[in-house]
């Protein structure tokens, strides 16, 4: 075959190019592409019960007490959904270089060549759109969900200047070496070592330190700052689910901070005011 | 004027070529100095150092809390002392004082130090010649390794048995923290040390490293800085993690003094090294070998060594600044004197994601190197590999603060920092692309290095994804500090970097010791390691998702059964990585002797004969063609031609 | 055998040509790497001054306010002789006149001009030997102590930096000045006096740095940080 007949005598023949369909058309007719395709599917289904296993993990010591804990497992789930396909592609393709493409093995060099694909253009374009897309939605998402959480938990305050919302508690925690001390500003001080929630509200803290940095981590309800010697960080949350929860230190923080521990009670408002009352606090509303 | 005018010749290759003007004799005291000098240098300076210190420093000197200084004053002379005597008796100093005199090192100096008809003694000293750097760069990189994996299976048996306790809470901590830094500087130098030094200037077609005097410095600036390291253990040891946050740090033992000054020299040692490749790599090229004839390697180690340059800067301050606050009591990280925490993780972090890079990249890098040569094909699009590399170097100043999401310092920045993170996916993607293109349609010569590859990859999808849930931050604001961060970075610095640098290490073996890796027991070891690991981390991924904080001695007990799990893959990856180990040892002793070229590459490093000679090449080779130029005609490609041949004619004949 | 026109490394037998360029390049990848330390500097200074933790920044007992250092800071064992802004202007100029006159005898290499090279790399010692004398007297007399706050730590390890610097300058110019006496700096070869020129310059740009903060960025704009280790403001 001569390379002159390919070229079309017609000056019009240009515009015609043939659609990239027809080359997809014959890709796939390609022995491997096909496999490549279901192994692909194959490997995606299997590690699509993930989502839920991972969700299942974390949910092990009870379900999400509070939304910012459900935003953080719809995110957790999406994000797993969303890396199940490029994941499975990439294994598909480790794996069928193992078992489909020709191996050999012994200590001379083959001696013969593979087909020397230098680049592919579709190939490189469909890679470089998909993962774009994929970064730009993980990015959206991500600012999309961090804005909802931290109107969750900063916003608390100026929540209860809405007409109709229950109004807000404000609890001081502070860390040191090697335990957590709630102090309730607004019950005349009332401190606790165990935090005690109403149920419903939205509770707004402000973390210190008295020595090195710790990281207040209510485990069930998603809440996680650090504890800084000289500053002050704020968080907040609104638990909607009764019940004892954990807290846990996540920043190392010197000998004991294994056992940096303590509870969380979630209390409906009745229990809570009880509560204060029963522990000398001064009810305020 | 001493100049000697006379100018000599020297037969080179049969022809008379005239030598350069001396600035003086050959010889001196440098020739007496070696390791054992060394030795003694430093043992002797840091003894005297301790002993004058402690005579001079009044018993009741204190700080501002009234703990008594002398340990503190001792113990930094003491390592000080050690690092200049050391060098000292290395003879580094001998360089750069004949230069303030002016009597330069003589051409015949030179080849001494380079090693010339030293035989095995060259290993032993402050040698020049960049492949006697890279062996005792590999030698050391292995021993930190080994020491840090030590205490990796320590730290696993203390978690794994979960109804007593082996150590205290304290030797636990430094534990922790000894194997999370000296992990760092094992897998820092791994790839660039070695494989860097050795084999780059073969690759590039250079006779050495652009400057081979700083080449030495590098390698024993590293190996005064590891006894530094080792030293923190016994003097109460680095008690708050590897990133030694403060003021926690503060509080710690002496044994802090330790890790500062390791980083600090590290820090020196490490911007030398970097300067050096890249100088090396930026003008010393064969003739012919433009920037798209340049090895992706060789761009991996560029973009390890650019990143290293800018970065360890801040990390060695913010040590330099806690050292000041520990000796003269300063008070840059001390929150009653106006000190900031968060100035300390800013400047750590600074460093601290580059420096994931610095690994990661060259472990990617030579992953992508070798697979043309096993796959018998080019590498699947060369620019955009280019372009994954530039497009991760230049985001890793600009996603520090992820690390800083939960701290507070800033929560408006969150969303910028973010959006960086995210982005870094992207070029990231390229290098995953470059691979599976590389392995499409491939047949796969199944040797070790290329097996240890898919290992790579798969250990890179997996510590890749399990980012993306870290990077964001309501996600993090669950994960973060807790075990799923461990198990997430164990799968990109073990999982892909050490794999990465197994493979390398196999891979450049046959070039660098002469023999081949033995292939069965080198296989078994990485098989049964890489088993190991997936057991250990993926247990550790569900310990994190469960709420296990990170670096906790003792836990709920609804964690016991995944950190059972984790011991027992830990065990597994201890055996499969001294089997890996034995296998090293008995090759370079007595392996199967390698050609010169046994993998068939075409590569300029393997065209030079084995052992390699000590000027590389006979003759400075001269690059024609694009690296990789392996592979016959694609099948398909005239398939294709021919469809689009039918489609012409039938569009023709409409 | 004629001499070659082109001068050689006595050490590697390269020509110069190829080592200097190569003995640039390094340098300016190292100063890069000077350039993230001083950076790193910077960055602890500038910090430090915007948090002004538990109200630490000034040392205490003193009210830091612009231009009046010296006036408010109270006297320490050490006698306050200088203020603390202006003699880091003294030491940039001190330096500043070393680095022209470096620059002179390179240029003076450069033409030929022996002579010149020689004034220009002695002069340039003797001065940088000045500066750091007159460093060294700045750092000792600070009305205040390194404990003294977090603004004395940074003021002093901003002087360290300076210090560390005037060392490197002292060892290498000592080195020029030496090679020049002995000829080996000369029209052909002056590569490494132009390598110590583009050094000092940055060294100065650096001292510049350090000059600016103290002078700008004296009194905290954080005035009621929180106590530490309370929920109270100050």
């Amino acid at each position: 075959m001569s390379a002159d007949t390919l070229i079309p005598e017609e000056p019009e023949a240009p515009t015609n190019r043939p659609p990239s369909m027809e080359r997809v058309r014959s890709w796939l007719q390609r022995p491997y592409a096909r496999k490549i395709l279901i192994l692909t599917v194959v490997i995606g289904f299997l590690l699509l019960p993930l989502a839920w296993l991972l969700l299942a993990a974390m949910n092990q010591t009870g379900a999400p007490a509070s939304e910012i804990m459900k935003d953080i497992e719809q995110t957790v789930f999406v994000f797993t959904l969303v890396s199940i396909p490029i994941t499975a592609f990439v294994f598909a393709v480790l794996v069928y270089s193992l078992i489909g493409w020709r191996q050999i093995s012994g200590d001379e060099p083959p001696m013969q060549d593979s087909p020397a694909i230098r680049t592919n253009t579709i190939g490189v374009i469909l890679w470089t759109v998909a993962s774009s897309l994929l970064a730009m939605f993980l990015v959206v998402w991500g600012l999309v969900e961090l804005a909802q959480i931290t109107a969750n938990s900063y916003g608390s305050i100026s929540a209860d200047e809405q007409p109709g919302q229950k109004s807000s508690e404000i609890i001081n925690v502070t860390g040191q070496q090697w335990v957590w001390t709630f102090e309730y500003p607004e019950h005349n001080g009332l401190t606790s070592d165990i935090l005690y929630l109403p149920l419903d509200r939205p509770v707004y803290f402000n973390v210190t330190s008295k020595d090195v940095i710790h990281n207040f981590w209510a485990v069930e309800l998603g809440v996680k700052i650090d504890a800084n010697p000289g500053a002050i960080t704020q968080t907040g949350v609104t638990a909607n689910k009764l019940g004892t929860f954990n807290v846990r230190c996540a920043e190392l923080c010197g000998m004991h901070h294994a056992f940096m521990q303590t509870q969380i009670q979630v209390l409906e408002q009745d229990a809570f005011d009880s509560w204060v009352r029963e522990s000398g606090g001064k009810k305020t509303s | 004027m001493s100049v000697d005018t006379a100018v000599e010749t020297k037969t080179v290759f049969g022809a008379e070529v005239p030598q350069p003007p001396q600035h003086g004799a050959a010889g001196g005291v440098m020739r007496g100095l070696n390791f054992g000098t060394g030795l003694i240098g430093g043992i002797g300076l840091a003894a005297v150092a301790g002993w004058v210190t402690a005579i001079l420093t009044p018993s009741s000197a204190s700080n501002a809390s009234f703990a008594p200084m002398e340990p503190t004053y001792v113990y930094l002379a003491v390592l000080l002392g050690w690092v200049v005597g050391f060098m000292l008796g290395m003879g580094a100093f001998v360089g750069p004082l004949r230069w303030v005199v002016g009597r330069d090192i003589t051409h015949a100096d030179a080849e001494y130090m380079a090693g010339k008809d030293l035989g095995r003694k060259r290993y032993w000293k402050y040698t020049t010649d960049h492949k006697v750097v890279g062996i005792q760069y590999l030698v050391v990189t292995l021993f930190i390794l080994g020491f840090a994996g030590l205490l990796a299976m320590l730290i696993r048996t203390e978690l794994g048995m979960t109804w007593t306790s082996l150590f205290t809470p304290s030797f636990y901590n430094s534990m922790i923290g000894t194997h999370g830094i000296a992990m760092i500087i094992g897998m820092i130098v791994v790839i660039s040390g070695p494989l860097g030094n050795f084999i780059v200037p073969m690759m590039i077609g250079a006779r050495d490293m652009a400057y081979p005097r700083l080449n030495a410095l590098s390698v024993w600036l590293l190996v005064a800085a590891v006894p530094m390291l080792v030293s923190s253990m016994f003097m109460g040891g680095i008690q708050d993690g590897w990133s030694v946050y403060q003021p926690l740090a503060s509080q710690a033992p002496v044994g802090m003094l330790g890790y500062q000054m390791t980083i600090i020299i590290f820090a020196i040692s490490t911007a030398i090294a970097s300067v050096n490749l890249m100088t090396t790599i930026l003008t010393m090229r064969a003739k012919g070998m433009t920037w798209s004839r340049t090895p992706i390697f060789v761009y991996g180690i560029f973009a390890a060594s650019v990143m290293g340059l800018y970065a360890f800067p801040f990390f060695q301050y913010a040590q330099i600044l806690g050292l000041t606050d520990r000796v003269f009591s300063t008070s840059f990280f001390d929150p009653l004197n106006g000190g900031s925490v968060w100035l300390y993780e800013n400047l750590f972090w600074l460093l601290g994601h580059p420096e994931v890079y610095v690994i990661l990249i060259p472990s990617m890098a030579v992953a992508l190197e070798l697979m043309p040569v096993f796959l018998r094909k080019p590498l699947f699009s060369f620019n955009f590999a280019v372009a994954g590399i530039v497009g991760v170097v230049a985001l890793s100043g600009l996603v520090w603060a992820h690390h800083m999401y939960m701290t507070g310092w800033a929560p408006a920045a969150n969303y910028p920092f973010m959006l960086s993170t995210e982005m870094i996916s992207i070029p990231v993607g390229f290098l995953v692309l470059v691979a599976i293109g590389t392995f499409w349609r491939g047949t796969a010569w199944t040797r070790l290095p290329l097996m240890a590859v898919y290992a790579v990859i798969f250990n890179k999808m997996i510590g890749g994804v399990t980012g993306v849930y870290l990077s964001d931050v309501p996600a993090d604001q669950y994960f973060h500090g807790s075990m799923f961060v461990v198990a997430h970075f164990h799968f990109m610095l073990m999982g892909a970097g050490l794999f990465g640098a197994m493979a390398g290490i196999a891979f450049f073996f046959p070039k660098m010791t002469g023999r081949i890796l033995d292939e069965r027991v080198g296989s078994i070891g990485l098989w049964t390691a890489f088993i190991g690991f997936q057991i250990t981390f993926i247990s550790m991924f569900v310990a994190g998702l469960q709420g296990q904080p990170r670096r906790v001695l003792d836990f709920d007990d609804q964690f016991n059964l995944s950190n059972w799990i984790s011991t027992i893959g830990a065990y597994i990856i201890g055996i499969g990585m001294l089997i890996f180990l034995s296998a090293i040892i008995t090759s370079w002793r007595s392996g199967v002797i390698a050609s010169s070229n046994p993998w068939g590459s075409k590569s300029l490093e393997w065209q030079t004969e084995t052992p390699v000679p000590l000027e590389n090449f006979p003759v400075l080779p001269v690059v024609t063609e694009r690296p990789y130029n392996y592979g016959v005609p694609d099948p398909y490609e005239a398939e294709l031609e021919s469809i689009d041949e039918d489609l012409t004619e039938k569009a023709g004949t409409k | 055998m004629s001499t070659s026109t082109l001068p050689v490394s006595p050490t590697t037998g390269e020509p110069i040509t190829t080592i200097a360029r190569r003995a640039r390049l390094g340098l300016w990848l190292l100063i890069v790497a000077d350039v993230a330390g001083t950076i790193a500097l910077v960055i602890s200074y500038s910090y430090l001054w915007s948090l002004n933790v538990n109200g630490g920044w000034a040392p205490p007992g003193a009210t830091l306010t612009a231009n009046q250092t010296n006036s408010t800071l109270p006297t320490t064992p050490s006698t306050a002789t200088f203020a603390v802004e202006w003699p880091f202007w003294a030491i940039l100029f001190v330096v500043v006149v070393a680095t022209a006159l470096m620059w002179f005898g390179y240029r003076s290499a450069r033409s030929g001009n022996h002579a010149g090279l020689m004034v220009g790399a002695g002069l340039s010692f003797l001065v940088t030997v000045a500066a750091l004398i007159f460093q060294w007297i700045q750092m000792s007399t600070f009305p205040f102590d390194a404990g003294d706050g977090a603004y004395a730590s940074a003021v002093l390890l901003l002087c360290a930096s300076n210090i560390f610097h005037l060392f490197l300058l002292l060892f290498i110019g000592m080195g020029i000045f030496m090679r020049a006496r002995k000829g080996l700096i000369d029209k052909t070869n002056w590569y490494q006096a132009q390598l110590l020129s583009y050094y000092m310059t940055w060294v100065c740009i650096a001292f510049l740095l350090g000059a600016i903060l103290t002078t700008f960025m004296v009194e905290s704009p954080n005035t009621d940080p929180a106590i530490f280790g309370t929920f109270k403001q100050q």
